[in-house]
């Protein structure tokens, strides 16, 4: 950095300090007399329920996303053209239409007439289990385009030379055209996972009772402000964040192959 | 090696890259392909090696009858080694593995076995030094000769080349042309498309001019260069051997 970077760094940095002192100070300021963290200490089973929950919720809907996520990218390289066709379809619906309304209509519309009965009888919770198929199908449709645009960046010449070596079409995928695609689309995977968890709060809207949904309710019953909404972003941030790392780390120890 | 290649087209879109072509030999060890950018020389090599599918026409290599068969295709083409002129090699992977893994899955060798017969490759090629550098850290020579050393660890019956050492400069040329040299004298059967025609004389035991998708003439390399008989081939001879 020269000096005058140097400078106006440190102005910067004294400017952003000043600003976000005040910002607190102004908020803190009006709140500040009636924040009492004993409230959430009170609520703590039922928000400790909420998250858990929403880490299984979440751990689910990845795992269920990935499976429908190698279903579309199957369906879109299909040798059969109305199968690629009714899929491209199906996939730009969902990417191209709210969540809350796949949400919504999904489980009060589709779902819920077909399967809430058997689920219940079964000893299952069916808004869990069907909030959870439609986040993994919209996570799927995401990663479905993710993995077909990087199945489709892999140059011709991979694909060749797998199949040169004698390769079958499933070991060409296996070991040449997914361990290179998945390394270019990593990013993108690790902020569509990113997006599933946070996105797993809109389940609060089919009343499934998870981390958002107790702690909302913890809010307007206990009239918390600071005390309910620090901890509810702390939650996602724990969930959240190894991700993110995780792929920072796996994207740094691939950078060097290509 | 023996090939019945008999009335073979190939199209691609309004493009014959391939013309009705016919090639009978008897006995060669290395065959080189030349001719004219364009002429169709890797599409027939393609072909012969059972990477693509020809719109008419058969094609006998050895005592393989080529089918369009999916199955037969794999089958056959792990019998052989194939050699593009670059991106030969899986980036993700480092040179020795590169060899291993084939041989493990395509192979069925155990990976202890795999790693002897990839290091023996790798050693006989003047690479064993470099087996844990991805193909990133290799000049283009040597991934060009890892290229090889991965075609020849499977024991190929034939070993298909086509134009080895056209994204190289001339050092790395001669370092890969050499190798070659040295597999054909050991004995490698060898099909291979070059513009190398110096490399040509020395190594082939057959030349084929390949134009417009036709063979125009098949020699021993002492007649074709001395004095080819169609015009097409002289004329071509003759630009390229200008410079
Ligand atoms: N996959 C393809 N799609 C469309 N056209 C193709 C394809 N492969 C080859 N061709 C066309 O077929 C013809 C023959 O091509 P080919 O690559 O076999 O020639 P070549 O003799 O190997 O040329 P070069 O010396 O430049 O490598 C060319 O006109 C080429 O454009
Ligand atoms: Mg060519």
């Amino acid at each position: 950095m020269s000096r005058r970077q140097q400078i106006a760094n440190a102005l910067t940095a004294v400017a952003l300090a000043g600003g976000i002192a005040w910002l607190c100070t102004a908020v803190l300021g009006n709140l500040g007399r009636e924040t009492d963290w004993a409230k959430a200490w009170q609520y703590r089973e039922s928000l400790w329920i909420g998250w858990w929950l929403t880490l299984k919720i979440s751990l689910g809907a990845l795992l269920g996303s990935i499976v429908f996520g190698l279903l579309f990218l199957l369906g879109q390289r299909s040798p059969l053209p109305v199968l690629r066709r009714t899929c491209r379809l199906f996939l730009e619906f969902v990417r191209d239409t709210p969540l809350l309304v796949h949400l919504l209509f999904g489980y009060f519309v589709i779902f819920a007439p077909l399967l809430s009965r058997p689920l219940a009888d079964a000893g299952f919770e069916d808004k869990i289990l069907i909030g959870g198929l439609l986040l993994s199908l919209f996570g799927g449709a995401y990663l479905g385009e993710i993995l077909r645009g990087g199945v489709e960046s892999i140059p011709r010449a991979q694909w060749e030379s797998a199949r040169a070596v004698g390769f079958s079409p499933v070991q060409v995928y296996r070991h040449v055209i997914f361990p290179q695609a998945l390394r270019r689309v990593l990013p993108a995977i690790a902020g569509l996972f990113v997006s599933l968890i946070k996105d797993s709060s809109l389940l609060s809207v089919i009343g499934v009772s998870e981390y958002f949904y107790n702690t909302k309710n913890f809010i307007a019953r206990s009239y918390a402000g600071l005390e309910g909404y620090v901890p509810l972003a702390l939650g996602y941030l724990i969930l959240t964040l190894p991700v993110a790392w995780l792929s920072h780390w796996l994207e740094k120890r691939f950078r060097h192959e290509t | 090696m023996k090939l019945e290649v008999d009335r073979v087209s190939k199209h691609f879109g309004a493009t014959a890259a391939l013309d009705g072509l016919s090639l009978h030999l008897g006995e060669a060890r290395v065959l080189v392909l030349i001719g004219p950018s364009g002429g169709g020389k890797s599409t027939l090599l393609r072909v012969l090696g059972g990477l693509e599918v020809p719109d008419a026409g058969s094609v006998q290599v050895n005592d393989h009858r080529l089918s369009a068969d999916p199955a037969f295709l794999q089958a056959y083409r792990r019998r052989n080694g194939f050699l593009f002129q670059q991106f030969n090699l899986f980036p993700h992977l480092d040179a020795r593995r590169n060899i291993t893994l084939p041989l493990e899955k395509v192979h069925g060798h155990d990976p202890t076995a795999a790693r002897e017969l990839a290091d023996q490759a790798l050693g006989r090629f003047g690479l064993l030094e470099h087996a844990a550098k991805l193909p990133a850290q290799l000049s283009g020579g040597q991934q060009q000769r890892a290229g090889i050393a991965r075609a020849f660890a499977f024991s190929p019956e034939i070993l298909f080349l086509d134009e080895p050492t056209s994204a190289l400069d001339p050092e790395m040329t001669a370092e890969v042309l050499e190798l070659i040299q040295e597999l054909a004298e050991a004995g490698q059967d060898i099909i291979l498309s070059t513009h190398e025609m110096g490399f040509a004389k020395a190594v082939a035991d057959q030349v084929a001019f390949v134009a417009a998708g036709k063979i125009e003439e098949c020699q021993p390399p002492g007649r074709l260069f001395a004095s080819p008989d169609s015009p097409a081939c002289q004329r071509f001879l003759s630009r390229v051997m200008r410079y």
